[in-house]
C-alpha cells in the first residue's frame, strides 16, 4: 500500500480507513501518513449552536410556511425548450421563403443544422441541470458555450467558402438585426421557464440561455439568408450567437453582482 | 402525512423524508431539518471562512435561501448535495461581499483567522489551521469529505463536478497537508492514536 492508496481510502471511506491490516502496516512505516491522519481524524465534532439562534431560524422559516409543488422533472423543461426552439424557428423561417435552405448543398445542410441542433441540445441539458442545486450535470457550464462557439466556427469555416461581396456591412447588419429579432424573444421565453428553478450562478446560466437563443437566431438566418460568403456567415450569423451569449453572461453577471451584494444582509435575512 | 418527528430514526433523521414533509408545509419537519443540518452547515462555513460570526450570518442566509427554493428539491433525490450546493453559493456571495467592503475601506484579511498559537502545548496544528492554508477548492472538498462526511458522489453533485475531479482535489489537499506537516516539523510527534 502507498501514500496514494491511503489518500484514496481517506477520500472514499467516510470513517477512519486504517482499520484494515494493510493500511496499518503502511502507517507503521510512514510517518507522513500518520501525521496526516492524526490531524484529519482528530478534529472535533461540530460545535453546538446557541438554541436561541436555531429557534430564530426555525421561527422565521415556519412563520409563512406554505406547501410548495416540487419542480417538474427535467424532461418537462427539455421538452419546453425544444418547443420554444422549433416554434420560433418556424415563425422566423416561414414568411421569408426559406431562400437560404434552398441555396445550401445537402452536405452543408447536414453539417450546419446537425451542429446547431446538437449544440442546442447540449445547452438545454446544461440549462436544465443548472436549475436544480446539486444536480449532477456532466457538462461543464462555464466551458460549454465557449466550446460550442468554437465548434460552430470550425463547422462554418469548413462548410462555406469566401465569395465576393459588395455590401458586406449593409447586408450583414440586416442579417444581424434579423437574427437578434428572434434571439431576444427566445431568450425571454427561456428565461421565463428557467426562473422557476434555483439559479445559483446567473452568469453561467445567462451565457447558456443567450447561447441557446443565439442558436435560434442563427438557425433562422441559415434558413432564410442565401448569402454563402463564409465571412458574412462568420461575422453576421455566428456573431448573433456570440452577441447573445455575451449579453446573457453580462446580464447574469449584473444580477450576480447585485444579488451577491445584498443577499447576505437582506432585510429578510436580518429578521431571522 | 407523518410528522417531522416520525421521520427520525434511532440512527438519525431521514433527511430526504423530512425535506419532502417540509415541502408539504410540515413545520415540525422544517424545524427538525434546521436542528439536524445547522451544526454541520455552521462548521462548513466556519472552516471555509474562519470566523464564527461570519458562519452565523451565512447559516441564516443559507436557511433563507433553502426556504425560498425548497420547491427545487425533487423528492427521492439525495438532500445533502442540494443543501451544500446552496451553501457553496452563499459562501461565494459572502466572500465577494467581504472583498467588496474590504476594497472600499481598507485591506481586510479575508482568509481564515485561525492562529497556530491557539493550541499551544500540542505538537500538531489543528485541522482547521492546516485546512485554512489550502487553496479554496481543495479546502472545500476536504471539509465536505472529512468534516461534513459527505461521500465522494455527494461532493461531486454539490460542486457540479465529477467523482474523479473530487478525488484529485482531495489527493492534492492530502499531499499539501503532508508537506505542511513536514515543513512545520510537526511530523515526528504525530503518531499518537492513529492506528486504532
Amino acid at each position: 500500500m502507498t501514500c496514494r492508496d491511503i489518500d484514496e481510502r481517506m477520500s472514499s471511506a467516510p470513517g477512519n480507513p486504517v482499520r484494515t491490516q494493510e493500511a496499518i502496516e503502511h502507517l507503521v512505516k510512514c510517518q507522513d501518513c500518520r501525521a496526516l491522519m492524526s490531524v484529519v481524524y482528530e478534529h472535533g465534532q461540530p460545535e453546538a449552536l446557541p438554541e436561541i439562534q436555531l429557534n430564530r431560524i426555525q421561527a422565521r422559516i415556519t412563520e409563512d410556511l406554505r406547501p410548495v409543488r416540487p419542480l417538474p422533472p427535467s424532461r418537462f423543461f427539455l421538452f419546453a425548450c425544444a418547443i420554444i426552439f422549433f416554434c420560433i424557428v418556424a415563425i422566423g423561417a416561414a414568411p421569408f421563403g426559406m431562400n437560404g435552405w434552398g441555396s445550401l448543398s445537402m452536405l452543408q445542410k447536414m453539417g450546419v443544422f446537425a451542429t446547431i441542433v446538437a449544440s442546442a441540445g447540449l445547452l438545454t441539458v446544461s440549462i436544465v441541470g443548472q436549475m436544480v442545486p446539486g444536480n449532477r450535470c456532466t457538462l461543464a457550464p462555464a466551458a460549454l458555450p465557449i466550446e460550442i462557439l468554437t465548434v460552430l466556427v470550425i463547422v462554418l469555416v469548413a462548410a462555406f467558402r469566401p465569395r465576393e461581396e459588395q455590401t458586406f456591412v449593409a447586408s450583414g447588419l440586416v442579417c444581424m438585426k434579423n437574427g437578434l429579432t428572434y434571439s431576444i424573444p427566445a431568450a425571454l421565453l427561456i428565461w421565463l421557464l428557467v426562473r422557476r428553478g434555483a439559479i445559483l450562478y446567473p452568469k453561467l446560466i445567462g451565457a447558456a440561455i443567450g447561447g441557446l437563443a443565439g442558436l435560434i437566431g442563427l438557425t433562422v438566418l441559415e434558413i432564410n439568408c442565401s448569402n454563402l460568403n463564409v465571412f458574412h456567415i462568420l461575422v453576421w450569423h455566428w456573431g448573433v450567437v456570440l452577441l447573445s451569449s455575451m449579453a446573457g453572461a453580462s446580464l447574469g453577471a449584473a444580477v450576480e453582482y447585485v444579488g451577491g451584494g445584498t443577499s447576505v444582509q437582506s432585510p429578510k435575512s436580518a429578521d431571522l | 402525512m407523518q410528522s417531522g418527528e416520525a421521520a427520525c430514526k434511532s440512527t438519525g433523521p431521514n433527511m430526504e423524508r423530512l425535506m419532502s414533509q417540509y415541502q408539504q408545509a410540515d413545520s415540525a419537519a422544517a424545524a427538525s431539518l434546521v436542528e439536524f443540518l445547522s451544526p454541520q452547515l455552521h462548521r462548513f462555513f466556519a472552516d471555509q471562512m474562519g470566523s464564527r460570526a461570519d458562519a452565523e450570518d451565512m447559516l441564516q442566509d443559507v436557511w433563507l435561501r433553502i426556504h425560498r427554493v425548497r420547491h427545487t428539491y425533487r423528492p427521492g433525490e439525495p438532500l445533502l448535495p442540494w443543501v451544500y450546493a446552496i451553501a457553496r453559493r452563499v459562501r461565494v456571495d459572502h466572500y465577494r461581499k467581504r472583498q467588496r467592503i474590504g476594497s472600499r475601506e481598507s485591506a481586510v484579511e479575508v482568509l481564515p483567522e485561525h492562529s497556530a498559537s491557539k493550541d499551544e502545548g500540542h505538537n500538531l496544528p489543528t485541522f482547521e489551521d492546516l485546512v485554512a492554508s489550502l487553496p479554496e477548492g481543495q479546502r472545500e472538498v476536504l471539509t465536505m469529505l472529512k468534516v461534513n462526511e459527505l461521500s465522494l458522489e455527494e461532493v461531486a453533485h454539490a460542486t457540479s463536478s465529477t467523482v474523479g475531479a473530487v478525488k484529485q482535489k482531495a489527493h492534492r489537499a492530502y499531499q499539501r497537508l503532508r508537506s505542511l506537516l513536514e515543513q512545520s516539523q510537526f511530523a515526528p510527534h504525530a503518531h499518537k492514536g492513529v492506528a486504532k
